[in-house]
C-alpha cells in the first residue's frame, strides 16, 4: 500500500528517504517494492514484467523482513543508484530517480557487457552478472530502445500529478500566434507538416463567437456594426462585450448544468412523491448562470457546490449551490443516492471513474476499494432539507432546497463486494480521498487522508425557522387567519337566519383563533429573546409569562369551541336517531372520521367538558415560564467539515485533476472536442489528449488567473486557433483528417437549447426574462423562455430538445449531436417553425423581394446570401402569393443546414 | 443520393454539388420520385449500393438482448454443471479447463473470486427438432424452430464488463470510442430498397450511456447518414412532427420548400465538401418527407391479422411491448428496410445483467422475448421472407458456470448466439465450448465473424467496403463463419 503510493519520483530525492520508503515497502508490500513504482513511473509501460522483484536492487536475502540494509544489501545496479543519489545531492543537483536512471541508463553495473537500459527493457537483472541476455534477444534491445529514447523524450502526459507548468513553445510561424494558445497549437502544426486555415470571414467568426459566448444570433444590427468596426482590435472589444452580457451565463451555465448533472425533481402524483432530486432545485440553476456572469472564481465554485452549508451557513445564495448535492436526492434508495453522488463528483470535478472500485479495487486506475469508501465517508453525514424563504411559509410550494449534514455520527464501512448488505463493521472508514489523485495537495502527506475539522453551526442555520423572517411570515399569516375568520362571521351574520348553533360556532371558533393569534404573538417575542440570546433576561421571563398565560387562554378558547361542535353533532345525530328514520346507506366513515354513533359522541362531550373544566382551573393557576415553543424543524448544531475539507482538496491549485478537467470541458465547448476527448475520464480508459502541454500549461493559467473562467473563455476565442475557417484542405486532410492537431476549426451542429433559442431569437419572439421556477416541459413549444429554464427530468423532458439530443439526466458529460430524420420533421412541422416563420415574415415586410432575401438572410443565418442564392430565392419568391411566399421562405431558411451549424 | 465516403481528403466543391445533386432538386420535378440506385456511376473506389457477389439476403434482424444472457442456459446448456453442482471447477474431471483462461481475453475480475464453484442450471432443457438442438426452457418457443437456427457457440469477447455491448456492435474496445457499427456498414455498403425509410432503423431502448450509448449504433466515419435512426413502435404516436400543423402549408408548399431548401442547402456546402454533417441533413430531409407517410403507414399493426399478432404474443401484457417491435421489424424488412436492430432491456447495463437472482431474472425476461422473437422466424418463414432475411440473436457475452452468490458473473471467455435465414444452413451447431461451458475451445469466433458472416450474406466484402485513410486491423473484417453458411 505504501509502496504503491510512491509514483510520484520527486518525493524520492534524497537517498534516506528512498532508502527509508524502500524499506518500508518491503515490508509492508514486498512484491511491490517502492523503487519498483518508481522505476514503472520511469520507464512506464516499456519496463519488462519481470522485474516486479526487490532483486531488481538488491540481493536475495534470507531474511523475511529486513530491517535495515545491511540485513538486505543492494546489488551493483542498486549500489550505483544509491551512491549517485547522495553524489548528486551533495552537488544540490535534481537526485530523483528519473534523474539517475538517465545517468546510469548507458553504464553497465554488473559488468556483463549489456547496458543497464538495456536489460531492464529485456527483463534481465542489471545489477546481476549471471543474468544477461542471450544473443538473440539483444538483436532485439536496439528497436526497443529507440522507441523507449522516443517516449522518454516526449512530453509526459500525467493527469494524476500536479500540474507543472510547460513553456510556451517557440515556433517558425511566429507572425500566427497570438497567445501562447496558438503557440502550442502550431508546434503540432509544425511537427506535422500542417497548415493552419486562414482566418474565417468576419461574418462567420461573428456568429461563431456569438453563439459560442451567448447562444443566440448576433442581429443585422450588430453584423453591420461589426463588419464597419475596422479597428484592430475589434473582435477583442466585441469579446469583452459578450462576455459581460447577462446572456453569457445562461450559455455556459446550460454547458455546466450539463457537466453537473442538473435535474429538476421527477417522480409522480402532482409532486406528492419526490423520486429523484428535489422541487425549488432551479436556485442552483439561478447560481449558476449568476457566478458565471460574475465570473466567481471556479475554485469558489466548487467550494460552494459541496460545501456552502460549512462554509457560508447563514449564505442563502451561497447555499443554493449545495443543489449540486441536492440532485442526487433518491426517495428509493439511499445506496444509489450516494453511489451517484460519487460517481459524479467526481467524474465532473476530477475526471475519474471511482465508481468502479464501489465493488473491487480499480482494474486500470490506481484507485482501492478502500478509498472510495474513504471518500464515501466524506458524503455519508449529509442529507438534504428545504428551508423556508421569505414570503413563502409552506416549504411545498417554495423554498431553498439544500444540504446539510444530518447523521453527524454515522460511521462508514466498506461494503464487501459493493454490496450493502455486508458491511465490512471491523473498519470504520475515515473521510479520506484516494491517495493517487493527491499530487502535491496536503493530503499526499497524510496518505490520502482528509484534516477534518467539525463545523460549529449559528443557531440560526441549525433552526433556521427562527430567523427575523420566519417569526415575521408566522405572525402575519395567522393575522390573515383572523382576519378571514372574522371576515366568516360577519358573513354569517348578514345572511339570512343564520343557524343559531353555526352562528355561536363561528363566534367561539374566532375567539379560538384571536386566542392563538396572541399566544402565537407571545411565543414569538419569547423565542426572539432567545435568539438575542437574552433567555432567562428580565424582558425574556415576562414575554414567557406572557406566552404561557396566553396558551392557557388559548386552551379555553380551544375547548370552549370543541365541546360546541360536539354538542351540536350529538343533536344532531340523537335528532335523527328520534325521527327513526330508515338507515341511510353509510357512506364510508373517511380515514380518521369518527361515525355518528351517539353513545361515542357521549363520552367525547364528557371528554370535552373535562378538557373545559382543565382549562378553566389552568388559568388560575400560577404564572410561569414554560411556555410551548413553535414545532419547528430544528437539525444539528455542528456539522462533520468533511466536506468542506474535501471541497477544499478539489479546489486547491495543487490538485492535479481539477483544473485539468475544467479547461478542458471549456475547451470542448469551444472547438467540439476536448484536448483530452474524454473528458470525463482522464484515466487510464480514458483517450490520451491531443495536446498534453496545452493542457497543462491552460490549467495553470487557469489556476493563475484565480480561477477566472471568463479569462479563459477570452484566450480561447481570441487566439488564432479559434479564429481559422473550418473549411477543408486536401493537404492536411491527408496527414490528420480527423483534424485531431486542430489545422482548422471544426464546424458543429448547435445544442437543442441554442437550436431552440435561435430559432424563437431571430424571429423576434425570445423572452429574454432570467431566472426563476422551472418552466413546465408540456410548455417547451409554446412558452418564450430560454431553454434552460423548461424543465428536464426523468420523463419530463421537450420533446423538441430531445430530438436535437438533448441532455441526457442521467449524466451528460459531452453532447453527442446526430442528424435525423425526426429532426427535419422538428423544424420543418412544428407549430413552433410555423408560427414563429409567420411572424418573422410579417417583421420584415419591405417592398422588393431583393431587401426581404438580404433582410431574412441576415436575421436568420446573420450572413448576406451569395449572387446564387439571391436569385434561387427570388424565383421562390416571384412564384406565388407574396406573403405566403415569403412566410415560407422563412421556413426555409429556419431549416437550412447554416441555422442549426456553427462554422 | 450518394455513397461517397465523404471524410475522404479528395472530395472537391465539384464532386459536392455532384453527390448532393439527387436530393430535392430532383424530387421537385416528381414528388414521389423513386431513386434507381444503380443509375448514377458512383465516384471511383466508393461503393456502388450493389453486393460484391451474389447475396443471399436482402435484409438483416439484428436482435441484441443487453446485459449478457446466460449462454449456459439458453442455447449452449451444460447439462455437466448439474451435476458437479456445489464443486468447485478444480474438483471435477474438467478441472483442466481453467489452464486455457485468459487466452486473447482480458481476464475475469479477480476480485470476483473467479466464480469456481458450480452452480446447477436455473432451469429445465429439452432436446429441440431433427437437429437434435438442445435449449433452455427458459426459450421454449425458440427452441420450437431448432431446425432453422445455426447456433455458434465458441464466440469470445475482448471486454468483461458491459462495454462489449459496444464490441458486439462495433467489433472494438469502449476505450476506442466510435468505430461504424454492423448496421452502419450495411447502410453504407447497401443503401435502402426502399426512398422512404432509413436503411438503418433502430427499435427499443438502446445500451446505456456507460456501455456504448449512441456509438451502439452510430455509424463513426462513415457520417452520420449511414446511423441508426430511432423509431418508437407506439401507433398512436410514431414520430413526433409527424405532419405539418393544420391548413398550415399544402403538399406542393412542402415540396417547393423542400427543393429550395435543397439547393439552397447544396450552394453553402460548395465551401465545405467533406462535411459529412451536411450530406446528412440534406439526406434526412428528403427521407423525412417521405416518412411522413411511410412511418405510420409501417406502424398499424391493426392491420395485422390477429393469428398473427397473437403469433408475435401482443395479446399478452408480458410480450406486447417486445412482440410489437418483432412485427414492427417485419414491416420493416418488408418495406425494404436493410438492417434493423432491436435492442431488449437496454439502458445502464442491461437488464440481463443477473449477477444476483438470475433465476427470476432470467424467467422474466425471457418471457418477454422468447415468444414474439419465436413469432419472427414463424411468421417470415410462413410469408417467405426468411429466405432472404437474416435473423440474428446476440448478447455481449456469457454468464459464468460458477456462481455469484444466486446469479452468475459476466463471461467473455465463451458464449453463443445464433442466426437464422438469409442463406444460413439450418439446424445445425457450430464450435463449442468446454463440457462447463467456461471457455470457447471448438472454432473459436471473435465477434466479429458473425459481422462478416452477415456481410457475406448481404453480398459484401468489408475489405472492399474499407475506405483507405480508415484502415481497419484484419480483427476488424473477421471472417464469415462458412460452416454455417449453407
Amino acid at each position: 500500500m505504501f509502496a504503491a503510493a510512491q509514483t510520484e519520483s520527486s518525493r524520492l530525492a534524497l537517498p534516506g528517504v528512498g532508502l527509508a520508503l524502500l524499506l518500508a515497502g518491503v515490508a509492508h508490500s514486498p512484491a511491490t517494492p517502492a523503487n519498483r513504482a518508481a522505476l514503472e513511473h520511469h520507464y512506464d509501460r516499456f519496463l519488462a514484467k519481470e522485474l516486479n522483484r526487490c532483486t531488481t536492487c538488491h540481493l536475495p536475502s534470507e531474511r523475511k523482513e529486513p530491517k535495515s540494509l545491511e540485513e538486505f544489501p543492494h546489488n551493483a545496479f542498486g549500489q550505483r543508484l544509491h551512491a549517485l543519489g547522495k553524489d548528486l545531492a551533495a552537488a544540490a543537483k535534481p537526485a530523483n530517480l528519473a534523474a539517475r536512471l538517465a545517468l546510469v541508463a548507458r553504464e553497465d553495473s554488473d559488468g556483463d557487457g549489456v547496458t543497464n537500459e538495456t536489460e531492464l527493457l529485456l527483463g534481465r537483472n542489471p545489477g546481476d552478472l549471471k543474468d544477461k541476455p542471450p544473443a538473440k534477444e539483444l538483436s532485439k534491445a536496439s528497436a526497443k530502445q529507440a522507441e523507449v529514447a522516443k517516449f522518454l523524450a516526449a512530453y509526459r502526459w500525467r493527469p494524476f500529478e500536479t500540474v507543472e507548468r510547460p513553456a510556451v513553445p517557440v515556433v517558425k510561424n511566429g507572425t500566427w500566434v497570438r497567445n501562447p494558445v496558438d503557440a502550442f497549437i502550431a508546434a503540432e502544426h509544425e511537427a506535422r507538416g500542417l497548415k493552419p486555415r486562414p482566418e474565417a470571414t468576419k461574418e462567420i467568426l461573428l456568429r461563431r463567437v456569438y453563439l459560442d459566448l451567448t447562444g443566440l444570433n448576433p442581429t443585422p444590427e450588430e453584423q453591420q456594426k461589426f463588419l464597419a468596426d475596422t479597428s484592430s482590435d475589434a473582435y477583442e472589444k466585441l469579446v469583452n462585450r459578450l462576455l459581460d452580457d447577462p446572456r453569457h451565463g445562461e450559455r455556459w451555465g446550460r454547458h455546466w448544468m450539463d457537466v453537473w448533472r442538473y435535474s429538476d425533481w421527477a417522480g409522480w402524483s402532482g409532486g406528492n412523491q419526490i423520486r429523484d432530486s428535489k422541487p425549488h432545485i432551479w436556485r442552483w440553476r439561478d447560481w449558476i448562470v449568476e457566478s458565471l456572469n460574475k465570473d466567481k472564481g471556479y475554485d469558489r465554485m466548487v467550494l460552494e457546490m459541496l460545501a456552502a452549508d460549512e462554509l457560508a451557513p447563514l449564505d442563502t445564495d451561497a447555499l443554493r449551490a449545495t443543489g449540486f448535492l441536492v440532485r442526487n436526492f433518491k426517495m428509493l434508495s439511499r445506496e444509489q443516492w450516494m453511489e451517484d453522488t460519487l460517481k459524479h463528483t467526481s467524474q465532473a470535478f476530477l475526471g475519474v471513474t471511482v465508481g468502479c472500485a464501489k465493488c473491487h479495487d480499480h482494474l486500470v486506475d490506481p484507485i482501492s476499494q478502500r478509498e472510495y469508501y474513504q471518500l464515501r465517508a466524506v458524503f455519508d453525514p449529509h442529507n438534504v432539507r428545504t428551508d423556508r424563504i421569505p414570503g413563502q411559509l409552506d416549504t411545498a410550494k417554495d423554498g431553498l432546497v439544500r444540504a446539510f449534514d444530518k447523521t453527524v455520527d454515522q460511521r462508514t464501512h466498506l461494503l464487501i463486494r459493493g454490496d450493502e448488505r455486508t458491511p465490512d463493521t471491523n473498519r470504520v472508514m475515515e473521510a479520506g480521498v484516494p491517495f493517487a489523485l493527491c499530487g502535491l495537495t496536503s493530503a499526499a502527506r497524510t496518505g490520502g487522508k482528509l484534516v477534518v475539522e467539525s463545523v460549529k453551526l449559528p443557531l440560526l442555520a441549525a433552526q433556521p425557522d427562527q430567523r427575523d423572517f420566519v417569526f415575521q411570515d408566522t405572525l402575519t399569516a395567522s393575522e390573515r387567519t383572523v382576519a378571514d375568520t372574522r371576515e366568516a362571521l360577519a358573513k354569517l351574520k348578514a345572511s339570512t337566519n343564520p343557524a343559531p348553533e353555526k352562528l355561536k360556532e363561528q363566534e367561539l371558533t374566532l375567539a379560538a383563533t384571536e386566542a392563538k393569534h396572541t399566544a402565537l404573538a407571545a411565543v414569538i417575542r419569547a423565542e426572539k429573546l432567545e435568539v438575542a440570546g437574552r433567555k432567562d433576561s428580565d424582558d425574556w421571563k415576562r414575554a414567557a409569562t406572557e406566552a404561557v398565560a396566553a396558551q392557557r387562554q388559548q386552551a379555553l378558547a380551544d375547548a370552549r369551541l370543541k365541546l360546541h361542535q360536539t354538542k351540536t353533532v350529538l343533536a344532531a345525530a340523537l335528532k335523527k336517531a328520534e325521527d327513526g328514520k330508515p338507515a341511510e346507506p353509510k357512506a364510508p366513515a373517511k380515514k380518521g372520521e369518527k361515525a355518528a354513533d351517539p353513545e361515542a359522541l357521549k363520552k367525547q362531550l364528557a371528554d370535552n367538558e373535562k378538557a373545559l373544566a382543565i382549562a378553566e382551573k389552568d388559568l388560575s393557576a400560577a404564572s410561569a415560564t414554560a411556555f410551548k415553543p413553535r414545532t419547528v424543524e430544528s437539525y444539528p448544531a455542528t456539522s462533520t467539515g468533511r466536506r468542506l475539507a474535501f471541497a477544499q482538496w478539489v479546489a486547491d491549485a495543487q490538485n492535479p485533476l481539477t483544473a485539468r478537467v475544467a479547461v478542458n470541458q471549456m475547451w470542448l465547448r469551444h472547438f467540439g472536442r476536448g484536448i483530452v476527448p474524454t473528458p470525463a475520464d482522464f484515466g487510464r480508459n480514458g483517450r490520451p489528449p491531443s495536446h498534453p502541454q496545452l493542457l497543462d500549461w491552460l490549467a495553470s493559467e487557469f489556476v493563475a488567473r484565480g480561477w477566472s473562467m471568463k479569462a479563459i473563455h477570452r484566450l480561447l476565442v481570441t487566439s488564432s486557433t479559434y479564429r481559422m475557417a473550418s473549411t477543408p484542405d486536401v493537404a492536411n486532410a491527408k496527414l490528420d483528417q480527423d483534424n485531431f492537431f486542430l489545422w482548422r476549426m471544426n464546424s458543429r451542429r448547435l445544442e437543442a437549447e441554442a437550436v431552440r433559442d435561435n430559432l424563437l431569437f431571430v424571429c423576434g419572439s425570445l423572452n429574454l426574462a432570467m431566472g426563476g421556477p422551472e418552466i413546465d416541459h408540456n410548455l417547451g413549444l409554446t412558452s418564450k423562455r430560454r431553454s434552460l429554464y423548461l424543465r428536464l427530468a426523468a420523463e419530463k423532458q421537450v420533446e423538441f430538445l430531445k430530438i436535437f439530443d438533448g441532455p441526457a439526466v442521467t449524466e451528460c458529460y459531452e453532447r453527442r449531436p446526430s442528424v435525423m430524420p425526426q429532426q427535419a420533421l422538428a423544424l420543418a412541422n412544428s407549430e413552433l417553425a410555423h408560427t414563429e416563420a409567420r411572424r418573422l415574415a410579417k417583421q420584415l415586410a419591405t417592398d422588393d423581394d431583393e431587401g426581404f432575401v438580404r433582410a431574412a438572410f441576415a436575421q436568420v443565418l446573420a450572413r448576406r446570401p451569395t449572387a446564387e442564392e439571391t436569385r434561387l430565392s427570388r424565383d421562390f419568391l416571384a412564384t406565388t402569393a407574396k406573403d405566403r411566399a415569403r412566410e415560407n421562405f422563412v421556413l426555409v431558411l429556419l431549416n437550412h443546414n447554416d441555422f442549426v451549424t456553427v462554422r | 443520393m450518394n455513397h461517397s465516403p465523404s471524410s475522404c481528403p479528395g472530395v472537391t466543391r465539384r464532386s459536392f454539388l455532384a453527390d448532393t445533386g439527387m436530393g430535392f432538386t430532383g424530387l421537385a420535378l416528381s414528388a414521389m420520385l423513386f431513386r434507381d440506385a444503380h443509375a448514377a456511376a458512383p465516384a471511383a473506389g466508393q461503393p456502388s449500393g450493389l453486393p460484391h457477389f451474389a447475396p443471399r439476403a436482402k435484409s438483416v434482424i439484428w436482435i441484441f438482448l443487453c446485459g449478457g444472457v446466460s449462454h449456459l442456459e439458453s442455447f449452449d446448456v451444460k447439462p455437466e454443471l448439474n451435476k458437479y453442482a456445489g464443486k468447485s471447477i478444480a474438483e471435477t474431471p474438467y478441472a483442466k479447463v481453467l489452464e486455457s483462461e485468459g487466452k486473447n481475453i482480458i481476464g475475469g475480475n479477480p476480485s470476483h473470486g473467479n466464480r469456481k464453484v458450480i452452480m446447477p442450471l436455473q432451469t429445465g432443457y429439452q432436446t429441440y427438432g431433427q437437429s437434435g438442438l438442445v435449449v433452455g426452457d427458459w426459450f421454449k418457443h425458440i427452441g420450437e424452430c431448432a431446425d432453422d437456427l445455426a447456433v455458434v457457440r465458441s464466440l469470445w469477447t475482448i471486454h468483461n464488463d458491459h462495454g462489449a455491448q459496444l464490441t458486439w456492435q462495433t467489433g472494438r474496445h469502449p476505450r476506442e470510442l466510435e468505430h461504424p457499427t454492423l448496421g452502419g456498414w450495411v447502410s453504407y455498403g447497401l443503401g435502402s430498397l426502399n426512398e422512404n425509410l432509413p436503411e438503418y432503423v433502430v427499435l427499443g431502448t438502446p445500451t446505456g450511456d456507460c456501455c456504448g450509448g449512441t456509438f451502439t449504433y452510430g455509424s463513426a466515419y462513415l457520417g452520420p447518414e449511414h446511423g441508426g435512426v430511432r423509431f418508437s413502435t407506439d401507433p398512436k404516436k410514431p414520430l413526433p412532427f409527424i405532419a405539418p400543423p393544420a391548413g398550415s402549408i399544402t403538399q406542393e408548399e412542402q415540396v417547393r420548400n423542400l427543393s429550395l431548401l435543397g439547393k439552397l442547402n447544396q450552394l453553402a456546402g460548395i465551401d465545405y465538401p467533406d462535411d459529412q454533417n451536411l450530406r446528412a441533413r440534406i439526406k434526412s430531409y428528403e427521407l423525412a418527407y417521405q416518412m411522413q407517410a411511410s412511418v405510420p403507414e409501417t406502424m398499424q399493426l391493426e392491420r395485422e391479422t390477429e393469428a398473427t399478432r397473437q403469433l408475435y404474443g401482443m395479446d399478452r401484457s408480458e410480450t406486447k411491448t417486445f412482440g410489437e417491435q418483432c412485427l414492427v421489424a417485419r414491416r420493416l424488412v418488408e418495406r425494404g428496410v436493410r438492417f434493423v436492430q432491436v435492442f431488449h432491456g437496454g439502458g445502464g447495463g442491461g437488464a440481463w445483467d443477473a449477477h444476483s437472482a438470475i433465476k427470476s431474472n432470467h424467467t422474466s425476461l425471457s418471457t418477454q422475448v422468447d415468444q414474439p422473437i419465436a413469432g419472427l422466424l414463424k411468421d417470415l418463414k410462413q410469408r417467405g421472407l426468411l429466405n432472404d432475411t437474416l435473423v440474428v440473436f446476440g448478447t455481449e457475452f456469457g454468464r459464468t458456470p460458477g456462481a455469484q452468490g444466486d446469479g452468475r458473473d459476466h463471461h467473455p471467455q465463451g458464449f453463443c448466439a445464433w442466426l437464422a435465414g438469409g442463406g444460413i444452413k439450418p439446424g445445425v451447431q457450430h464450435g463449442a465450448t468446454d463440457e462447463l461451458g467456461f471457455h470457447a475451445v471448438e472454432d473459436r469466433h471473435y465477434v466479429t465473424d458473425i459481422h462478416a458472416t452477415a456481410l457475406h450474406q448481404l453480398g459484401l466484402d468489408s475489405h472492399k467496403l474499407e475506405i483507405p485513410s480508415r484502415k481497419r486491423l484484419e480483427m476488424d473484417h473477421g471472417e464469415p463463419i462458412k460452416a454455417i453458411i449453407a
